[in-house]
């Protein structure tokens, strides 16, 4: 049986096709989410990478931001259900997954059986997801993708603010215009979001295994301000954006 | 019962219109801003004691007279007054329970001049003798100013009349609530629009309606089982976006500690001489509030007890964004809950709130949760 998942988030859309719930067939992601052509452009590619026909899907099922306006799957499911199901589907030991979408940040506690035991969702704010690092990597002319590698070179990380997507901005171009070395800027906007995660993971209690889902998971200047912060390692998926969509397929197999 | 849901439902979606009907009757009307108004005081001067909440709008004019980070029920509250909203009550009356509620009163002086601004100022410490003199002083006040601006004078024999109204109002709205968590098939929406619409109603015919729906609802044949039971928490959950989201997943709110809702009646006041010192000892006496000081914070075991008295598998805290009080009391709440085993959850939500999509989220979840 073929199953799908689509997760539809804010700034992408990714899409996950598995064969009797254990078995990845095909992974797409767009850069492009809800309100866009995204969701529709991955449901296609998706079908074209693996050979399959929409006809073929016993089920689908969305997820993420744009899951309740898209009337293409059969139903829907949380983000927070579909990123712990599709986490907990790469490595049962998982205890705690922390996702940074692009405009939210969640902490999800499983508990032995990889069921959720208890989650918390960020505050009503830019800070502390992937919008900052965009709108950060947007004042220093830099592809988002570009961040870990200065990050890494950073001998002496200059302290961000995390309280404020827009204080955090004028922070920075002040650092810039006081010729601050780009790395060190760089590792500080990477620890300003570890911070603001950390605080929020801090609530629900670190239990390892931990892991990072969603975008911001591929930055490993985060990753490692955030182990640092948290005092525990952080593991990630090398599929780590698709959990969701991942998830939602998982999800699809167990309710058919 | 759907017929009457929809009378209590017009009343609390159109405050403008009971206002409107109040004042043509000749009514005087006197703005009571949130929480512990001393609405009994105003009944027995012969006005209407008028809900004054704020409203979800887009806020402008307040922001002339409020930092950005501070409660939008207080910001709204100013700016309807500042737009004419309220023109035409004679004052409105203000406590002094939270330090946004000061800085309200403060604003209000010199943003609504045509509407006298009547401070309540409530002790922390309301218990002892010190504390309860203070209140009395506080009351006393309040019918001062009151006595100027309706131009009535205060009779602690009619104070008696008014408390017994509000005792029997009470005693309606908690059986209300008791009734509902009896019937899954009352929604979130038209539980709340009975709670709402006390606000804008004069209590004994407030009550005269509950009293009729109540009936109908113990004669229905409501099904039980389908659907989740929670209990809410929060000083305001009126958004019906958001009461909406709750009706959506199929949740049933079977309790709540919420300051527009249950919380206000909880307490009754108990009639032994001297109105006005009844009046002043049931505030003494009121407790597990976050507005209320108690070293002990024994509200928070209560609200873990609410959900296990009412078979509740969670509790939803709706935490209105930039209330320190309810935000200093959350933790101490979320650890009670996981203490008691009763699963918890947050949502933050204010007045200018346009988009719902993190509450859906965290109400789908928490049911795969708790479900």
């Amino acid at each position: 049986m073929l199953t799908l998942g689509i997760d539809i988030g804010s700034t992408t859309s990714k899409c996950v096709i598995l064969k009797d719930g254990k078995e990845i067939v095909a992974k797409v992601l767009k850069v492009a989410g809800t309100g866009t052509n995204g969701p529709e452009e991955a449901y296609e590619e998706v079908l074209k990478v693996s050979g399959l026909k929409r006809e073929d899907i016993e089920k689908v099922l969305a997820t993420g931001y744009g899951r309740k306006t898209y009337d293409m799957a059969d139903g829907e499911i949380s983000e927070l259900s579909a990123h712990a199901k599709g986490v907990n589907f790469c490595d049962k030991e998982c205890r705690t997954i922390i996702d940074i979408g692009g405009q939210d940040a969640k902490v999800i506690k499983l508990n032995e059986n990889g069921v959720i035991s208890d989650f918390v969702m960020n505050d009503k704010c830019a800070a502390g997801t992937g919008r900052f690092l965009d709108v950060m990597a947007s004042i220093l002319k830099l592809d988002i993708g570009e961040l870990e590698k200065h990050a890494a070179k950073s001998q002496n990380p200059i302290k961000i603010s995390s309280t404020c997507t827009v204080f955090a901005e004028s922070e920075v171009i002040s650092q810039l215009a006081n010729k601050a070395d780009l790395d060190d800027l760089i590792a500080g906007i990477c620890g300003s979001v570890a911070s603001r995660t950390a605080s929020l993971a801090k609530r629900l209690g670190i239990s390892e295994k931990v892991y990072m889902s969603g975008g911001v998971a591929l930055n490993g200047g985060v990753r490692n301000a955030l182990s640092k912060e948290l005092g525990a390692e952080i593991f990630k998926t090398e599929d780590a954006q698709y959990m969701g969509a991942l998830g939602a397929a998982v999800t699809a197999y167990e309710k058919s | 019962m759907n017929e009457l849901f929809k009378e209590f439902y017009d009343i609390a979606s159109n405050p403008e219109a009971q206002f409107k009907k109040y004042k043509d009757a000749g009514k005087n009307v006197v703005l009571c801003a949130p929480v512990y108004t001393p609405e009994e005081i105003i009944h027995s001067m012969g006005a209407v004691p008028f809900g004054a909440w704020g409203a979800d709008i887009a806020l402008n004019e307040s922001k002339k007279y409020f930092p950005a980070f501070i409660c939008s029920i207080m910001q709204s509250i100013l700016e309807l007054g500042m737009k004419g909203v309220y023109t035409g009550a004679k004052a409105i009356v203000i406590p002094s329970l939270c330090d946004s509620l000061k800085v309200l009163g403060e604003n209000w002086k010199y943003a609504v001049k045509d509407i006298p601004f009547i401070p309540m100022t409530y002790p922390q410490n309301r218990k002892p003798e010190f504390g309860r003199e203070y209140t009395k002083a506080g009351y006393e006040r309040v019918i001062a100013d009151l006595e100027k601006a309706l131009g009535a004078k205060f009779d602690d024999a009619k104070l008696v009349e008014s408390i017994k109204i509000y005792n029997e109002h009470n005693a309606v709205m908690r059986e209300f609530s008791k009734a509902v968590a009896k019937c899954e098939g009352i929604s979130a929406k038209d539980r709340q629009a009975v709670f709402k619409s006390a606000w804008f109603m004069e209590k004994s015919e407030h009550t005269a309606m509950v009293k009729d729906l109540i009936i109908k609802i113990n004669g229905c044949d409501c099904k039980q089982g389908a659907k989740v039971r929670i209990v809410t928490s929060g000083i305001l959950a009126d958004a019906p976006e958001l009461l909406n989201i709750f009706d959506e997943f199929g949740y049933h709110i079977v309790a709540d500690d919420i300051a527009a809702e249950s919380r206000q009646y909880k307490t009754d006041t108990k009639v032994n001489g001297n109105a006005l010192d009844a009046l002043t000892n049931k505030f003494a006496e009121m407790d597990n509030c976050s507005v209320l000081y108690d070293p002990e914070k024994k509200r928070v075991n209560m609200i873990a007890d609410l959900a296990k008295a009412n078979d509740a598998k969670g509790v939803v805290v709706v935490l209105t964004k930039f209330c320190d009080p309810e935000e200093f009391d959350y933790p101490l709440v979320k650890k009670a809950c996981d203490k008691a085993g009763i699963a918890c959850a947050l949502i933050e939500v204010d007045r200018q709130m346009e988009n719902y999509e993190q509450a859906r989220t965290i109400l789908e979840t928490f049911k795969d949760v708790i479900a």
